[in-house]
């Protein structure tokens, strides 16, 4: 069995989440309708295909942690692959960033979205700098919006600072 | 022969043309700046660019693109130098060497070595590419869609089972992929497939999406959990540019040698440049006078993988242009460039499009002269590039990556669906799953199904087309080699 070898838990949980995906895209592939014509292969061939192969690759993967783990796996601890020890909260800082960007792009704009992204992302990098990096965001993403709207013709939302860019002439 | 230097003087006269010179020009030097920066690979740049293609005409921005893609092959190697952070799997193993080299206070030849071989290679391989082409070509016109279909099977099997480390790993991100490209119309009839009513999914998922996701979110959520805390060393500039006769003595064999190995790997669907640059290591530390050099700086050592990088790098177009079959990320997202313009790489191409597709060949001849000026004289300020804060580089990544899947649909969708792309590829990640089988399948895939869906439709619906048919019987074949070689040598060894 897997023991109490490192990393079998999450070998498991994406093996099984390989076959999982597999089971479902089946699912969906079985409820498709023929309709063939000449070639006898209808839309529902490849998604058939694809789940009968996700299927195999997730019992595949079952197989190797049951049989002493996946074969050629990358390493447990974080130093035999040149890293250090997993530091969650940065995960948890670039994350916030994203999410902040999906909340607010719609309503204060994609400026001050940006200026938010970009200081989560660089407080997760470590930066102990706040005040620059919110700075340092609102400026790439006025420069980003400036050039899409005036040169690309490209409408990015400007939220909030809808009156304060419409006087700069952007 | 002289009709293919005619097409090619043609080509010269559409990439001489200002804008179009212009456009190679931003191309290169993005490409140089992208490769220079950890953390950012030329995949990742052209899909965070692919969303220009709305807006600038076909030959520029494609010219544009394949500055990007092949600027950066001579840009990673001045990171990897100097930093032993290799910006791109094909440049670790110029690390071995470049990194002790500049160690040494020897930076400037390191530097040097890799920046000419990479000229001298790349312009080898662009003229093999030039004289390849039409032949490919010719052959290819006799292709049918079963050729094709078994040709693609080909390429999915090689890219997914055959290269990394675990052949159930690459094939079930392979698989991922394809069941990604499935999502949305089915074009031969109307059928919506797993889009689950959401009219975002309706059109499919868009590669930018896909591989913004994968290789910007995804790394920056790694790197942020396993590497941001780590101290970097940042070797200083240091010896003079100039190679010494001794240098050159031993640097030229490697180029040629590399370009040699290089370019032929590039060719076949064998994953782009990471194999012909440890082959060419291998192979540069077996014929050296000085094998005790290596491992503390032997400038062979960096010369011949950078050169075979080039070399591969410029083969890889030959499937993709004459074809359409992107054997690396990088391609795949090339390919998805052309399609957005609605034109298809094929051999076709070549007559439906002869001055795009030869204005983009001659376009890479002028690139690589602007590259060696680009990466010699110039050196110093790519260095400073090096010295952005890691923190301030990150953010300003997630930026242009988000604004480029944005950019899209400007849906918050296209958003959530990137993260969603980016947890996938940090756990992939650690996890060692390959990252392009998915890329390639999402984009190759649906090509794949209507090719089979085709060949079928002209036999009547009888499955042995496929094995009728010589050349896709013969790669059928050779794919259910490969796949089954390495489990018939583990049981005969049992």
């Amino acid at each position: 069995m897997t023991g109490g070898r490192p990393g079998a838990r999450a070998e498991l949980m994406l093996s099984l989440g390989v076959l999982a995906l597999g089971a479902f895209a089946a699912v969906i592939a079985f409820g498709l309708p023929d309709a063939a014509g000449y070639a006898r292969v209808g839309p529902n061939f490849m998604p058939k295909f694809v789940a009968g192969g996700l299927v195999v690759c997730g019992l595949w993967l079952l197989a190797e942690v049951f049989t002493g783990g996946w074969r050629e796996a990358v390493p447990e601890n974080p130093e035999e692959r040149s890293d250090h020890a997993p530091y969650p909260r940065a995960f948890g800082w670039v994350s916030a960033g994203l999410f902040s960007q999906m909340a607010l792009i719609h309503s204060a704009g994609f400026v001050l979205a940006a200026g938010a992204l970009f200081a989560c992302v660089a407080r997760g990098f470590g930066s102990t700098r706040p005040l620059r990096d919110v700075a340092g965001g609102l400026f790439l993403g006025l420069g980003v919006f400036a050039f899409f709207v005036k040169f690309l013709n490209v409408n990015l939302p400007a939220g909030w600072l809808q009156p304060l860019l419409g006087a700069a002439g952007i | 022969m002289t009709e293919t230097l005619q097409s090619l003087l043609g080509g010269f006269g559409v990439a001489l043309e200002p804008m179009n010179l212009l456009w190679g020009f931003v191309g290169v030097t993005l490409g140089t700046a992208i490769g220079v920066l950890p953390g950012v690979g030329p995949a990742l740049t052209v899909a965070m660019l692919l969303p220009l293609t709305v807006k600038l005409e076909p030959t520029g921005a494609l010219i544009m693109f394949a500055g990007i893609y092949y600027g950066a092959m001579y840009g990673g190697s001045t990171t990897t130098i100097l930093l032993n952070t290799p910006g791109e799997s094909a440049s670790i193993a110029t690390a071995l060497e470049g990194n002790k080299m500049a160690k040494r206070g020897r930076a400037g030849p390191a530097l040097a070595t890799s920046a000419i071989g990479s000229f001298v290679a790349g312009t080898i391989a662009v003229f093999l590419l030039t004289m390849l082409a039409p032949m490919v070509v010719e052959v290819a016109l006799k292709f049918g869609p079963t050729e094709y279909f078994a040709l693609m099977v080909f390429a999915f099997v090689t890219v997914a089972a055959v290269l990394g480390s675990s052949m159930v790993r690459g094939l079930s991100m392979l698989f991922v992929g394809l069941l990604l490209g499935l999502v949305g119309i089915d074009d031969q009839t109307g059928q919506m497939r797993f889009a689950f009513g959401v009219p975002e999914l309706m059109d499919g998922i868009d590669v930018v999406v896909l591989a913004v996701g994968l290789f910007a979110v995804g790394e920056g959520l790694y790197v942020a959990t396993y590497q941001s805390r780590q101290a970097e060393q940042l070797e200083r500039m240091s010896g003079s540019l100039w190679m010494s006769k001794e240098d050159w003595r031993r640097s030229w064999p490697a180029w040629l040698r590399a370009t040699a190995i290089g370019f032929p790997f590039g060719t076949i669907p064998a994953g782009g440049a990471e194999i012909p640059t440890f082959l060419s290591y291998a192979l540069e530390k077996k014929l050296s006078k000085y094998p005790e050099e290596f491992g503390h700086g032997a400038i062979e050592g960096v010369a011949g993988p950078e050169a075979a990088n080039n070399a591969a790098s410029a083969g890889v177009l030959v499937p993709l242009l004459t074809l359409g079959i992107p054997t690396s990320a990088t391609a795949a997202i090339l390919l998805a460039a052309f399609q957005n313009y609605g034109i298809q790489p094929g051999p076709l191409l070549f007559q439906s499009q002869s001055a795009l597709v030869w204005g983009l060949i001659a376009s890479m001849y002028i690139g690589n002269v602007l590259l060696l000026v680009l990466n010699l004289p110039l050196i110093g300020l790519w260095v400073k590039v090096l010295m952005i804060p890691r923190p301030v580089l990150y953010g300003g990544i997630l930026v242009f990556a988000t604004l480029g899947a944005y950019s899209l649909h400007q849906s918050v969708v296209d958003l959530v669906t990137l993260y969603v792309f980016g947890l996938l590829g940090f756990t992939m990640r650690r996890r060692g799953f390959p990252l392009a089988p998915a890329v390639i399948g999402l984009i190759l895939g649906p090509l794949a199904e209507s090719q089979f869906r085709r060949a079928l439709a002209i036999s009547q619906g009888d499955p042995s087309v496929f094995f009728t048919h010589p050349i896709s019987a013969g790669l059928l074949t050779l794919t259910a080699l490969l796949l089954l070689i390495p489990w018939l040598v583990r049981v005969v060894r049992e």
